[in-house]
């Protein structure tokens, strides 16, 4: 549409809240501009989705000199990896601003902040420029958990603050350490990504800089033992921040992992596959035991979201084209199931004042279409055939019983202890009898039933005919793989030499 | 391509269209029902019109050369990732056919007799459309042309299923019965995925569609097949209700009846046989993994059979006969005499539905009476339910020259003719137990005198929309044994001819004797079974007590209390464990650690923080000197 699309779908929202911030605009005018800048950035979503070719290389991509005499460039493009974030933060910021209305101006100018930092982390084709939207990306989400949230609030963010700075340091040490490399190596400056991949790493301060990258991302995904922030900022954030954490932020940690370390680091990465994939898998078992515990409607949500992050991320750490094609698929099924289901907490608590799950009870009686959605939002999140969650989650389990037919048989549960806590609480809350409380609960408005009605056939779509989006997201995949294999590659012909090298030894004798 | 057919896509895709539909308007006018009459008319066009389709099938592949007798349907590419190429793909072969005609023919009379049965309640126009989409999937599943296409469906009819099963949901316990079989049913379906995922890394490289992988069997090495094969058949005991998963099938008879008939006796719980069938390919060349099937089925059918004969509840006892008769079918395809245990599965299909089928006839006059205790007498009251139900009953007990005794002695004899006497003798005996339960329950319901004088004066038969279907499924447990008579009565065995390009048997040459000798011991079994069952309850019985190995048997070996003791309660214990010990005092130490040290080093710093000035002035002259002194030092 225009020639700088992706900046578009930064700036856009990010001066928009930031002029709502800074004017004394009122509440009403604050949430139309939410509601006209996430439209506008919906269609330059779908006009970058649709205009998107499936190749594995950057698109739309964008360059303006920053600070050339350092290597630090603006430099933006979409890759079928960050075409899907990018997709879900348009397609269902929306959502939010049209529903979640009694909230202050402050809260909407944070949202459209959150959502152009979020495009641009995405975006980002140099690294510093990632780290920069990164960082813009979570200041609002303080904001918004420390002014808006609920009881324990303040609780809530000492915890989600003192986890991500902790993140973003180690990440900005390991990302000065790549730059210095990349002198030492190639004798200039440089932080594009592509250019990055070429790094020769290896050495005890390289995996130093690897694990500080990923605890950086563990902690936003979050991988299990990184995972504590999570329930208690889930919970007690508003809705709406909820769900811009879970449904597109923790993909951001995903997504970093494969555009950034898994090609930069790919020796590294290769050696503690085993390990990370065994972190994501068991944190998948731990939280969605710890799931079945919960007796707070959207706490038990957040359980069950870090569950299917320990899954996605799986996916990335099974290093073959069927694991990372899942995982990326996984993304946007994640997002449009699990996301939406907080959105319909949000709605329980706002008809009901509570999310206690014993207090609630018969609720499909009275609203059979919210029950409907609902349902078809649980089955997508339990990965039932049909629906968006099962093909992500099938490619994962295929790519995890190749890399290791244990994990493989361990994330295989998945499908089981899904269905043991959502079952559950489907039925004690929306089944049963009712009660005083729940007999007052109105169906979704026409509004809602409307606004909500494009994401469920979206589940619908994404399980019957998936392959467009695949077609899309297979060659990045492939690129992304591409590094790993040549590091496979080496290592064998490496061994291979070594062996030579023994028998020459022995010929020597 | 002479092989293609593009109507194949349309046998699922009607009923599918008519749940969309009925379930629209249901949502759309629940709260002010309109044309509620309707929607079991509309629900049962979709079943006959795939009815009419799967006759084309039929006659379009007989009038195929026997070879080259498939269709198939390549509808579009569903996911390509790497080698993995998944097509919506349908494929009509003289297995699936088979299967297809008797799905949507009995689909459709069990749509018919629900307009009947559910006429009057509350959620009429969403239970059809919960059985439309149930029909649909199981088409699916029938007609998948690879193991990922079946595995839709698959898991399409255990969701119907669990919508089924807890249909009235204002009742807790029909809810966790629902519960109980979608999870159990995903325990099974985790071994589908992981059987899967095996199969393909070894051999679905050029094709995972059944063709490709057919023809690539060979490739498979014998550790990687014994594997797919247990993965698979884990999947198997899951849907069809066998050791160790069997537990959810008993409970799940809180469904309508005409649920229990059509999917938790005809169709849905017969899946894992048609997939042993299906993948009969991989199966027939590890005969290890076909004898763990056939055990772990005859002892199922044992077990359920013991069950059985305790039961009180009219459901619950032809509950117990069905997991007890898909064991006879894993026996059958396990043994390697897939067309045996695929014809046993069409028998079964008409004889178990008329009985449950029949049994809704009775519960329906009895006004929801479903103990058999407070039944007696209804012979004279419902005389087209009676007779029909003891067609079907002696179908079920292997009577002579009834559908049930060619497909299960076909069964029992093709065990005994590849070597297997243990599960011959076992299938012999459970024989005479089917017989004597079958008739206990026949004898309790339908003779004697009544129980309950009440209940007994306001029965009635019902109505002809009900009778009808029972009328025509008595037709079919009468003579559906005859499409594969055997040799010995002058037949033909048309149905294993038919089955035979899908399915990799072969027929071992026995003697005459052998096979007489079989028959007769099947029909002492009958005799004796049903001898039994007259002399306890021929001419009315009390309700019994038990004790010692009874009381045992009657509380089914307290296998549901040891389950939720093992496997239950512990997981929720750790779920809670989690929640109130591990989450708040390990997982978050390092982060009040951190806190923690803060405040510590704040408290150390707090000390010499006096506020005086004179002290300040000591730590500037401290600190100054000792600056100086190192300045010193260093120029030195």
């Amino acid at each position: 549409m225009f020639e700088h699309t992706l900046s578009l779908m930064i700036f856009l929202p990010i001066a928009a809240g930031l002029i709502l911030l800074l004017t004394p605009a009122g509440k009403g005018i604050a949430r139309v501009t939410g509601i006209a800048i996430s439209m506008a950035a919906l269609i330059l979503g779908v006009d970058v989705f649709t205009k998107f070719k499936p190749v594995g290389e950057l698109q739309f991509t964008e360059f303006i000199p920053w600070f050339p005499h350092v290597g630090i460039n603006y430099s933006l493009g979409v890759d079928g990896i960050s075409l899907f974030i990018l997709l879900a933060a348009s397609v269902l910021l929306p959502l939010v601003f049209l529903l979640f209305t009694t909230k202050e101006k402050g809260y909407y100018a944070n949202l459209l902040i959150v959502q152009g930092a979020m495009a641009g982390a995405v975006c980002a084709a140099d690294i510093i420029l990632f780290y920069i939207f990164w960082e813009i990306m979570l200041l609002p989400v303080f904001f918004m958990l420390g002014l808006y949230g609920g009881e324990k609030k303040i609780a809530a963010t000492l915890k989600i603050t003192i986890y991500t700075i902790a993140g973003s340091l180690l990440m900005l040490a390991a990302i000065i350490y790549l730059g210095v490399a990349y002198h030492s190596q190639f004798g200039e400056w440089n932080f594009a990504i592509s250019k990055l991949t070429q790094l020769d790493l290896n050495g005890g301060v390289a995996t130093l800089a690897f694990i500080g990258f990923m605890i950086a991302f563990a902690i936003k995904i979050p991988l299990f033992p990184f995972h504590t922030w999570l329930p208690d900022a889930y919970t007690e954030a508003p809705t709406a921040t909820t769900f811009v954490l879970s449904a597109i932020m923790a993909k951001i940690g995903v997504y970093a992992v494969i555009r950034m370390v898994v090609p930069v680091f790919d020796e590294d990465f290769a050696r503690f596959a085993l390990l990370l994939s065994l972190s994501g898998v068991f944190g998948m078992m731990y939280c969605g035991i710890a799931a079945i515990a919960q007796n707070d409607i959207k706490r038990m949500f957040a359980f069950s979201s870090a569950s299917h992050m320990g899954i996605i991320a799986l996916g990335v750490f099974t290093c073959n084209v069927q694991g990372l094609t899942g995982s990326v698929y996984q993304i946007i099924a994640h997002a449009t199931s699990t996301g939406v289901l907080f959105l319909f907490a949000g709605i329980i608590e706002d008809r009901m004042q509570t999310r206690k799950i014993e207090a609630l009870g018969g609720i499909a009686y009275h609203a059979p279409v919210f029950a409907l959605y609902f349902a078809i939002a649980l089955l997508a999140s339990v990965g039932l055939p049909g629906t968006s969650g099962f093909i992500g989650e099938f490619l994962i389990i295929l790519g995890a019983v190749k890399f290791s037919p244990f994990i493989g048989i361990l994330a295989g549960t998945t499908l089981i202890i899904g269905v043991c806590y959502m079952l559950w609480m489907f039925q004690r809350v929306f089944f049963e009898k009712d009660n005083e409380l729940t007999v007052t609960f109105k169906d979704l408005t026409l509004k809602e039933g409307i606004c909500f009605l494009p994401v469920v056939l979206l589940i619908i779509v994404m399980g019957l005919y998936p392959q467009p989006f695949i077609e899309k997201i297979e060659p990045a995949a492939q690129i992304q793989l591409a590094h790993l294999a040549d590091t496979q590659h080496v290592q064998v012909a490496d061994s291979v030499n070594a062996q030579d090298h023994g028998h020459l030894l022995e010929l020597n004798k | 391509m002479e092989n293609s057919a593009t109507y194949l896509m349309y046998i699922p895709l009607f009923p599918l269209l008519g749940a969309v539909i009925i379930g629209l308007m249901h949502v759309f006018t629940c709260k002010r029902p309109i044309f509620e009459k309707f929607y079991g008319i509309i629900a049962c066009i979709g079943p006959i019109l795939s009815f009419v389709l799967a006759l084309r099938v039929f006659f379009n592949l007989k009038g195929m050369p026997e070879e080259g007798r498939y269709l198939i349907q390549k509808a579009f590419t569903w996911f390509q990732v790497g080698d993995l190429d998944v097509a919506m793909g349908f494929l009509a072969d003289p297995l699936s056919s088979l299967m297809l005609l008797f799905v949507t023919f009995i689909g459709s009379l069990i749509h018919i007799y629900s307009i009947g049965y559910m006429g009057g309640e509350k959620n009429y126009a969403k239970f059809f459309a919960y059985l439309n989409l149930f029909l649909g999937s199981m088409l699916v599943l029938v007609l998948g042309d690879s193991p990922v296409v079946m595995f839709v469906g698959w898991e399409g009819v255990g969701l119907c299923s669990y919508l089924l099963i807890s249909f009235y949901t204002t009742e807790t316990e029909n809810v966790i019965a629902g519960n109980k079989a979608f999870i159990v049913n995903r325990i099974g379906d985790l071994g589908f995925v992981l059987g899967m995922s095996f199969l393909f890394w070894a051999i679905g490289a050029h094709g995972f569609d059944y063709m490709a992988l057919k023809a690539n069997a060979h490739h498979l090495a014998p550790g990687v097949a014994l594997t797919v094969c247990l993965l698979l058949f884990v999947g198997a005991t899951g849907k069809s209700a066998q050791i160790p998963l069997y537990v959810w099938l008993p409970d799940a008879m809180a469904g309508p009846t005409p649920v229990s008939a059509l999917i938790h006796a005809a169709t849905m719980v017969t899946a894992g046989v048609y997939m042993v069938a299906r993948f009969s390919f991989i199966y027939a060349h590890v005969p290890v993994a076909g004898s763990i099937v056939a055990w772990v089925g005859i002892l199922t059918a044992l077990l359920a059979a013991i069950f059985g004969m305790f039961q009180d509840d009219i459901k619950k006892v032809l509950a117990y006969s069905t997991v007890s008769q898909l064991g006879y079918m894993f026996a059958g395809v396990g043994v390697a005499a897939y067309s045996a245990g695929i014809f046993h599965v069409f028998t079964h299909a008409f004889f178990k539905a008329l009985l449950f089928l029949g049994a809704g006839a009775v519960i329906y006059a009895m006004h929801h009476q479903q103990n058999i205790w407070k039944m007696g007498g209804l012979k004279k009251k419902m005389p087209i339910t009676y007779y029909t139900m003891v067609i079907g009953a002696l179908a079920l007990a292997g009577c002579p020259f009834f559908s049930g005794f060619f497909s299960k002695d076909e069964i029992l004899f093709m065990a005994l003719a590849n070597g297997h006497w243990g599960i011959w003798l076992v299938g012999v005996a459970v024989a005479g137990m089917t017989a004597y339960y079958t008739f206990r329950m026949i004898f309790v319901v339908f003779h004697g005198e009544p129980r309950d004088q009440h209940a007994y004066d306001h029965a009635h038969e019902a109505p002809l929309v009900m009778t009808l279907p029972l009328i025509i499924l008595a037709v079919g447990a009468l003579f559906a044994g005859y499409l594969n008579l055997p040799a010995i009565f002058g037949g033909d065995q048309e149905v294993t001819h038919w089955l035979a390009p899908v399915v990799v048997e072969h027929h071992p040459h026995v003697s005459k004797f052998v096979e007489l000798l079989a028959m007769c011991a099947s029909i002492v079994a009958f005799i004796i079974g049903i001898r039994l069952a007259w002399q306890r309850f021929g001419k009315g019985a009390e309700e019994p007590t038990f004790s010692g190995f009874t009381e045992f048997a009657y509380h089914k070996f307290y296998v549901d209390e040891l389950y939720d003791s093992v496997f239950v309660q512990p997981y929720k214990r750790i779920g809670g464990a989690i929640r109130n010990a591990i989450e708040p005092n390990v997982t978050d130490a390092p982060i009040k650690l951190v806190s923690q040290l803060y405040m510590m080093v704040g408290q150390a710093f707090k000390v010499f923080q006096v506020g005086f000035v004179r002290v300040y002035a000591i730590y500037m002259i401290v600190g100054l000197s000792v600056m100086s002194l190192i300045l010193s030092f260093s120029l030195n």
